[in-house]
């Protein structure tokens, strides 16, 4: 019983994490019909903003406030971090420690959004409505991009620890729990129901599902349906980017193949769920974090085939994925 | 308006002219006798060179013939590689190499088959890509973890050093031909069967799949025949590669492997089938000069990661040459031709 609860918690938070990614990608197909498959460097751009930041910020506070904490040595590419480690006794208030890891995050945010607005308005929008080229550009990106990466911040793998106040456990029903795993379920659940009432219930929301049903009469109506395109994308961005910013801790290192591997996950949950179809990768979100978790306890052998298999599985039996295809595009 | 080019007749089933002709012989012997006058490195670019091109005509039968796009190519192109090196490690003569060409076309054969019958229940290019590319990820991922077979991330060279495929590729000179020969015979192979009716029939499915349809083909059929196909060549390649390159890593099996074949189809033309090997010259090139480069000036880290520079020539190439060379030359001709008519 205790077992099961510590495996349920850190499947759901494993599919809070890969329904950021996987919702950013749908949002983006359903609403706009591109495929992004640059998604998975937008991750990494959040993991890294978030990492560099939190390391860059916390150590000048720590610094600041004591002189005498013990530098544990640089890291990193063009741009370097340095670990700083407290002495025994010494620690950052609560309140400081949380304003470092909100400001980190935003900063990683906002870095992907940006990112977003300059890819869809350099890239993406010469190639609306040609499906083979958007998949070969962002492609490109991604590959471009996750070099860039290796480039700024160098090849090798960094160490990321938790904030110290989500870096605990507690005991539960016999099960232990992670606050970090309850921390990621949270944050994945408020930003799904803000995403659903966004979509249904906003004015914005309206413009981006008639745009999507028909978007000449949208602009007939006087409506510049590309800037929604583009606060779209760099929506979808985002959401990317605070996925990566949340994984890296989570794993406890930053490194630079963390984007494909995660970016597959988001792919295989689209196409599982149907594409573009935003409850569906939701389901299949949790889904995904909740077999991984399992299959990684109980059958270690087949965890690396283990999505993929259900993929395959899926799409032999209802090929427009198990909630029903959103776009009906080739 | 839009200029509708006949590939058929691109493709050679118009007799070629004599001067065409004349010229092409002169190429393919210059080829023959170009080894003599090259030093080791430049006979390795070019035997590269030759494979690479088969590796982006076998990709051009997908993605230029069917428009379907594979994202995972390279599976079959990087378990060629570790195929030869396996077999090759056992015992390095024609016999085993023969071996390991049956080895990697059941191989093939079969992750073809199996792929198409995953990829195209959902038609779709988009779904495929992502299907197809997911299905990339976990064989090299796989190949990562099964050190014991794969050498995991260290790679896996061949025993060997000096002497691959006893007594016949003794020297570079020896691998050099061999490629060539390799590519000639897959030129006219992969020409044959661009134009056969199944060939016509991936034609009229990229020009339009339904009506293909309503014409009673069944067009997965026909789809999957073109990804088996494709795969057999890229399988063939990654053989005769591994004994050019004597080594092989999951590099092979990565994404990094499926974009070069993307990327010499796109510099070459997509669709044409020869744009590849304009397209392998280029690409190859463009690596080596990196190379060179980076070794040249050992303080710039930049240069130690070429598919930075590769991938910017890539997604330039995307916006702004989407025909590529050999592409560009057809619609020119096409273009004149009209002019003619009128």
């Amino acid at each position: 019983m205790g077992t099961l609860i510590t495996l349920i918690v850190s499947g759901l938070a494993e599919g809070a994490l890969i329904f950021l990614m996987a919702s950013g990608l749908s949002i983006i197909l359903g609403m706009m019909g591109v495929i992004n498959f640059a998604h998975g460097t937008l991750f990494l751009w959040g993991g890294y903003a978030y990492m560099f930041s939190y390391y860059s910020i916390r150590a000048r506070v720590i610094l600041s406030v004591f002189p005498d904490a013990f530098q544990t040595g640089t890291q990193g590419g063009i741009l370097r971090v340095t670990g700083v480690q407290l002495q025994a006794g010494q620690y950052l208030p609560f309140s400081q420690e949380l304003l470092i890891f909100v400001v980190s995050i935003l900063i990683a945010v906002s870095v992907v959004f940006i990112m977003g607005i300059i890819f869809e308005k350099l890239f993406i929008s010469r190639v609306y409505g040609n499906a083979p080229a958007q998949i070969l550009i962002t492609l490109g990106l991604q590959v471009v991009f996750t070099d860039l990466v290796r480039v700024i911040w160098g090849p090798n793998m960094i160490p990321m620890s938790r904030p110290p106040f989500l870096d605990g456990v507690s005991s539960f029903a016999g099960g232990r729990i992670a606050h970090y795993n309850v921390f990621l379920i949270i944050v994945g659940a408020t930003v799904a129901i803000i995403i659903h009432r966004v979509i249904t219930k906003t004015r914005i929301g309206m413009v981006i599902r008639a745009g999507l049903q028909s978007p000449e009469n949208v602009q007939a109506l006087g409506i510049n349906i590309r800037k929604y395109f583009t606060v779209i994308f760099a929506c979808g961005a985002a959401l990317a980017g605070l996925g990566g910013a949340l994984y890296m801790p989570l794993v406890g290192n930053v490194v630079s193949s963390a984007g494909m591997n995660n970016q597959i996950l988001a792919f295989i949950v689209v196409v599982i769920g149907g594409l573009g179809n935003f409850m569906g990768s939701f389901l299949g979100s949790i889904f995904l974090g909740l077999m991984g978790v399992g299959v990684a306890v109980f059958l270690p052998a087949i965890s690396v085939v283990a999505n993929v298999l259900v993929m395959a599985i899926v799409l032999v039996f209802r090929p427009d994925g198990l909630f029903g295809k959103a776009v009906n595009k080739s | 308006m839009s200029i509708r080019i006949n590939v058929a007749d691109q493709m050679g089933s118009k007799k070629m002219g004599p001067l065409a002709l004349v010229s092409l012989i002169i190429l393919v012997i210059g080829m023959f006798v170009l080894p003599r006058y090259l030093k080791n490195a430049q006979l390795i670019m070019m035997s590269r060179i030759f494979l690479l091109a088969v590796y982006g005509m076998s990709y051009d039968i997908l993605r230029g013939y069917t428009g379907f796009i594979n994202l995972g190519q390279a599976i079959f192109f990087g378990s060629g590689v570790y195929m030869g090196v396996i077999f090759l490690n056992i015992q390095n003569d024609l016999t085993y190499f023969m071996l390991a060409i049956l080895a990697i076309s059941a191989l093939s054969v079969i992750g073809g088959y199996i792929m198409s019958k995953i990829v195209l229940k959902t038609g779709g290019v988009v779904a495929s890509a992502m299907i197809t590319l997911a299905l990339g990820e976990i064989v090299r991922s796989i190949a990562e973890r099964w050190r014991f077979v794969t050498g995991g991330q260290d790679g896996l060279p061949m025993r060997a050093s000096r002497v691959a495929l006893d007594p016949l590729f003794e020297t570079r000179i020896g691998a050099y031909y061999f490629a060539l020969v390799f590519l000639i015979v897959m030129t006219l192979a992969l020409r044959q069967f661009v134009l056969s009716p199944t060939g016509r029939v991936l034609l009229s499915i990229r020009e339009n799949e339904q009506r293909s349809r309503f014409l009673g083909f069944d067009t997965n059929k026909y789809k999957a025949i073109a990804i088996i196909v494709s795969a057999l060549a890229s399988g063939w390649t990654g053989v005769f590669f591994a004994v050019i390159a004597r080594f092989a890593n999951t590099d092979y099996l990565s994404i990094q492997y499926t974009l070069n074949a993307l990327l010499i189809t796109l510099v070459g033309g997509t669709g044409t089938l020869y744009g590849a090997i304009i397209g392998s010259a280029f690409v190859t090139w463009i690596n080596n000069f990196l190379l060179t480069l980076a070794n040249s000036y050992p303080g710039a880290t930049i240069l130690r990661f070429p598919m930075l520079f590769i991938g910017s020539v890539y997604i330039l190439l995307v916006i702004f040459m989407p025909y590529g060379i050999m592409g560009g030359i057809y619609r020119l001709q096409a273009k004149l031709n009209l002019g003619k008519d009128k």
